[in-house]
């Protein structure tokens, strides 16, 4: 059988699915295959014989609760979201497969989740390549990410939300596209995380640099992880562009360590390299479910501020089914999906209206003053800002 | 292993009695065995290999359609990149640039300071492999050959799973600390620093030095060891004349290998190390991150033009060494229970005690470590981590990655891309032994897939595959299964023809000119007379192009068409949210298939001398 399947998959030769993504079950697909007798069922790639399964949504307005997704034949129709890997698949913070059952129960409709490695820069490279994106829409977008977006491709990549009728449940503050393409679903505050048995942390910036906290502090580097990246961020927005720079300086003399990844500098911390770490202000929940004495979990605003990293979602300019994307846009900031997402990726929900257990709201902790960079800010900058550490950190 | 099975066919008496239908077969084989394997050798290496890297390199000389080498001369001229030379390809005086680069507060930009951690990473690799190898070849210990199988164990792992190890060993509250700590000592601070990094280096690559001197000890003739006894030798002189010579190119293939692999380094160095080490591959990537490509094609095209120029230059000498053709009588192995109390013998079973100490400390912690990390969490001891992989596996949707799947599949793709690559590699490893100027220009060509950029081969396969060509009114595009084998064959079979090459080269030729003159075709002399002689580098090289194959993520989780192409790396990786006790207890399940596969494979076709 599955020696069958192999020779059945050299027999095609064109295979042109979303790595990482098991559908594809989308009309695009179907003009390139050769209308091979031996397309095997694993290819997940309709023939020609086949009518696609999806063509026209003849869906009217974005607000419509019930079905849709209409399809020519009677099939259901498909919507495909392209997203980051730990978001289907990591069990600690994983709703897609929670977010794919309440929109199937609730539409006439197949949700089909795709997760290339390299995430969002996957859809760009296919983008800037002249290639279908196989994609309807993406979920997990960051601000910096669609600035990038913007930067490379002179016409964008996304289309705008149009009509979608929870906009307006959405938080003050959170919305990041002045183009009105994406939409916030989530977010997350990237702040220090220390152990109270150890030390008691410093309130401010400034007291980083104080003798005590001498190699107290491990972060992550920003060209590599988002937390790193929001901590750089967050630098730039207190000191300023001119004086951010002079920080580094002063706390890379005070032995601040930077590691490559999230999980590289949250397992040393765990193992008692240093008793701080930038991470994220929902860290108890996890420490909560592992039965961690909540003390050794201690989060920390400096300066009563943390910075936010709202993640957002789009359609595809060419999606297959834009009516489609609109209405599961609407559907996530649902109250009801809003909680499930926030407490399954262990984030905060984007609308004032998502339904939160008591347990979640007081473990997960929220900044007195969140801050981020706008669209606006980063635009033009914040490449700059990342090398300009880099350089300066780096010295070979 | 198809060649070995044919290579006993042919030996055995009742080849008289093949049915037509094999005959005929056989005959096609003699006929135009080594050349059909040659072409469909080149276009698979064109396909998936050549084509895919040059669409991406050729961006550094490219620029919106216009031929330059602006870019070049800009990277060159970088003292960030470049450091005290820099100002040498900026027109300065070489005696000014050397002056400084002499002084203690030189700079030796990126590239620089790329090539000295690589250097004193192959310099501890080789310290930490070459007393393995003399230890695996020449005593005899009960678990000698389990040991050696799973010598290559740490080549597979992720650098996730090296990290949690290490820092769990190493870290100042490890065991070491601990056992200092207990005896009034003073602890040390070794994460977070170059040691850590070359310590891990060395913890990658002492493996593959071991296994390729270990290989070469083993075919030590023992009679011109007793030769140079009985002319009266001392057995220092008896080995400095006559063993060492025939270890040095192994021991230096090891090195060149290890510093490829550890210039084009990039995770690990910023999982142990941090930002203050990183090396030209992470710009590479940074680059590419930021849709630079010009200058990322153009730092990718300088690391590879480094990685090449050591290659080749390890090939010349590989090619003026001449040794007697490999001896049929290995030397015996020594008992490692002294059978004298000379103070010699128990010099040197001190030496293998302490060495062991050092080889459980660098190895076996870290190993044991990831194992204790897979069972732990803040509570102690669970069992969840492998309770979510169960639960994954009978509940997990379709998109999900699954255990069971990666674990087949990681083993069916290794199987398959050892099938392709052995034919490959042994192939290529005949054209470049013969006769012929530039051939070592080939040959280094050939170990290109060792050399670029993986950061660069990722955007290859996506925009050279993946995305596909357009061909008339059809997007051909390559992904699934069989291009994933494709890949990993591709990235395999160097090291088949670095194994079978020397011996090849070392066989008197006149074996296979009376083989010819016999009547057998070329590729009937190959796999009747030549390859049974060098099999200890053939089985060599097979477990290397298998482990290569078990460890490789990225060119996988690329051409993968659906989450049920994906391997064990894959979804360690995938399982790693914000905790990383699944992707650890996932890491240990690949740890155990591993070793299995590989103790098996050693019984499979290692015979008494196998490596």
């Amino acid at each position: 059988m599955r020696r069958r399947k192999v020779l059945a998959a050299l027999g095609t030769g064109a295979v042109t699915a979303v790595a990482g993504c098991l559908g594809g079950d989308d009309g695009e697909d179907g003009d390139d295959t050769p209308a091979d007798t031996e397309t095997p069922a694993d290819t997940e790639t309709p023939t020609d014989t086949e009518t696609p399964a999806n063509t026209e949504t003849p869906t009217d307005d974005g607000s419509g609760e019930s079905n849709d997704g209409g399809t020519t034949d009677g099939e259901q129709a498909t919507l495909t979201v392209g997203t980051y890997g730990s978001f289907l698949d990591a069990p600690s913070v994983s709703p897609g497969a929670r977010v794919k059952e309440e929109f199937e129960s609730e539409f006439d409709a197949t949700l089909e989740w795709a997760a290339p490695d390299q995430e969002i820069n996957y859809y760009i490279e296919r983008q800037r390549q002249g290639v279908d994106l196989d994609a309807d829409m993406y979920l997990g977008l960051n601000t910096d990410e669609l600035v990038r977006i913007d930067s490379e491709l002179d016409d964008g990549l996304f289309a705008e939300a149009g009509d979608v009728g929870r906009v307006g449940d959405i938080r003050e503050g959170l919305q990041f596209d002045p183009d009105g393409r994406a939409l916030p679903f989530d977010t997350g505050y990237i702040s220090p995380v220390y152990d109270s048995t150890e030390i008691e942390a410093p309130e401010t910036f400034e007291g980083l640099l104080d003798d005590e906290y001498e190699g107290a502090l491990i972060a992550q580097n920003p060209g590599t992880a988002t937390t790193g990246r929001a901590f750089l961020f967050h630098t730039v927005h207190y000191f300023g562009e001119d004086g951010y720079l002079d920080f580094w300086a002063d706390l890379q003399d005070n032995g601040v360590q930077i590691l490559g990844s999230w999980s590289d500098a949250y397992s040393a911390w765990q193992e008692g390299e240093a008793p701080m770490v930038v991470s994220y202000s929902t860290d108890q929940v996890f420490a909560e479910a592992d039965g961690a004495d909540l003390a050794e979990h201690q989060i920390r605003f400096l300066n009563d501020q943390a910075y936010a990293n709202p993640e957002g979602m789009a359609v595809f300019q060419n999606a297959d089914e834009p009516e489609l994307a609109r209405e599961f846009m609407n559907f996530v900031l649902g109250p009801e999906l809003q909680g499930i997402i926030a407490e399954q990726n262990v984030s905060f929900p984007a609308t004032e209206t998502a339904t939160l257990s008591e347990d979640y709201n007081e473990l997960a902790k929220e900044p007195p003053e969140p801050v981020t960079f706008s669209y606006n800010e980063l635009k033009g900058s914040m490449e700059g800002w990342v090398e300009d550490w880099e350089r300066q950190f780096i010295s070979n | 292993m198809g060649s070995r099975q044919e290579h006993r066919d042919g030996d055995s008496p009742g080849r008289e009695y093949l049915g037509p239908a094999r005959r005929l077969l056989r005959g096609v084989v003699d006929r135009v065995g080594l050349t059909f394997v040659a072409l469909a050798s080149f276009v698979l290496l064109v396909v998936v290999f050549y084509y895919p890297v040059a669409t991406v390199l050729v961006e550094a000389v490219l620029v919106d359609g216009r031929a330059t080498l602006d870019i070049f001369v800009d990277i060159l001229r970088d003292p960030f990149y470049f450091g005290e030379v820099a100002r040498l390809f900026s027109g300065e005086s070489p005696v000014a640039v050397a002056g400084d680069l002499l002084s203690a507060d030189r700079r030796l930009g990126i590239v620089g300071f790329t090539a000295y951690q690589a250097l004193l990473s192959t310099l501890a690799s080789v310290a930490l492999g070459v007393p393995a190898a003399y230890i695996l070849a020449r005593y005899e210990f009960p678990g000698r050959r389990t040991i050696r199988s799973l010598t290559i164990l740490p080549f597979i792992l992720p650098s996730i799973m090296v990290a949690v190890g290490f820092v769990a060993t190493f870290g100042q509250n490890g065991p070491l600390n601990s056992a200092l700590e207990a005896v009034g000592l003073p602890t040390f601070d070794l994460l977070y620093s170059l040691e850590a990094i070359i310590i891990a280096h060395a913890f990658y690559n002492a493996p593959l030095v071991a296994r390729m001197t270990t290989a070469a000890w083993e075919s030590v003739d023992a009679s011109s060891v007793e030769t140079a006894r009985s002319l009266g030798a001392s057995p220092f002189r008896a080995f400095r004349d006559v063993v060492a010579p025939q270890l040095y190119p192994a021991v230096l293939m090891g090195a060149t290998l290890t510093f490829v692999f550890t210039f084009g380094t990039f995770p690990i160095v910023l999982a142990l190390g941090g930002i203050e080490y990183v090396t030209v591959e992470y710009f590479v990537y940074r680059l590419i991150q930021d849709f630079d490509y010009a200058e990322a094609a153009g730092l990718a095209l300088i690391e590879l033009a480094i990685s090449l120029s050591v290659l080749y230059g390890y090939l010349r000498y590989e090619a003026r060494q001449s040794m007697q053709s490999r001896g049929a009588r290995p030397l015996p192995r020594k008992p490692l229970r002294p059978p004298s109390l000379s103070v010699r013998a128990l010099l040197v079973r001190v030496g293998i005690v302490c060495y062991g100490l050092v080889a459980v400390v660098v190895f076996v912690l870290p190993l044991a470590n990831m194992v204790l990390a897979s069972v732990t969490d803040a509570g102690g001891f669970t069992l969840s981590h492998y309770q979510f992989l169960l639960e994954r596996q009978a509940e997990g949707a379709a998109f999900q990655v699954q255990p069971w799947p990666a674990i087949r599949n990681s083993l069916l793709f290794g199987v398959a891309s050892l099938a392709v690559a052995l034919p490959i590699g042994v192939v290529i490893a005949v054209l470049t032994t013969r006769e012929y100027r530039g051939r070592k220009l080939v040959d280094t060509l050939a170990m290109a897939p060792l050399s670029v950029s993986g950061i660069v081969v990722g955007l290859g396969l996506l925009r050279g595959l993946v995305f596909g060509v357009e061909l008339g009114d059809t997007r051909v595009a390559v992904g699934g299964a069989l291009a994933i084998v494709a890949a990993h064959a591709v990235a395999g079979y160097p090291f088949v023809v670095r194994t079978v090459a020397p011996g090849l080269e070392n066989l008197d030729d006149q074996l296979v000119e009376s083989a010819r003159a016999l009547g057998a075709s070329r590729t009937r002399a190959l796999l009747d007379i030549e390859l049974p002689l060098v099999w200890p580098g053939v089985v060599a090289g097979a477990a290397f192009a298998f482990a290569l194959s078990i460890g490789e993520f990225s060119s996988t989780v690329i051409l993968a068409t659906g989450t049920d192409q994906f391997t064990m790396p894959v979804a360690i990786e995938r399982f790693i949210g914000r905790r990383l006790g699944p992707a650890t207890a996932m890491g240990v399940v690949l740890l155990v298939v591993t070793s299995v596969s590989f103790v098996v494979i050693d019984r499979l076709g290692g015979d008494h001398r196998g490596l």
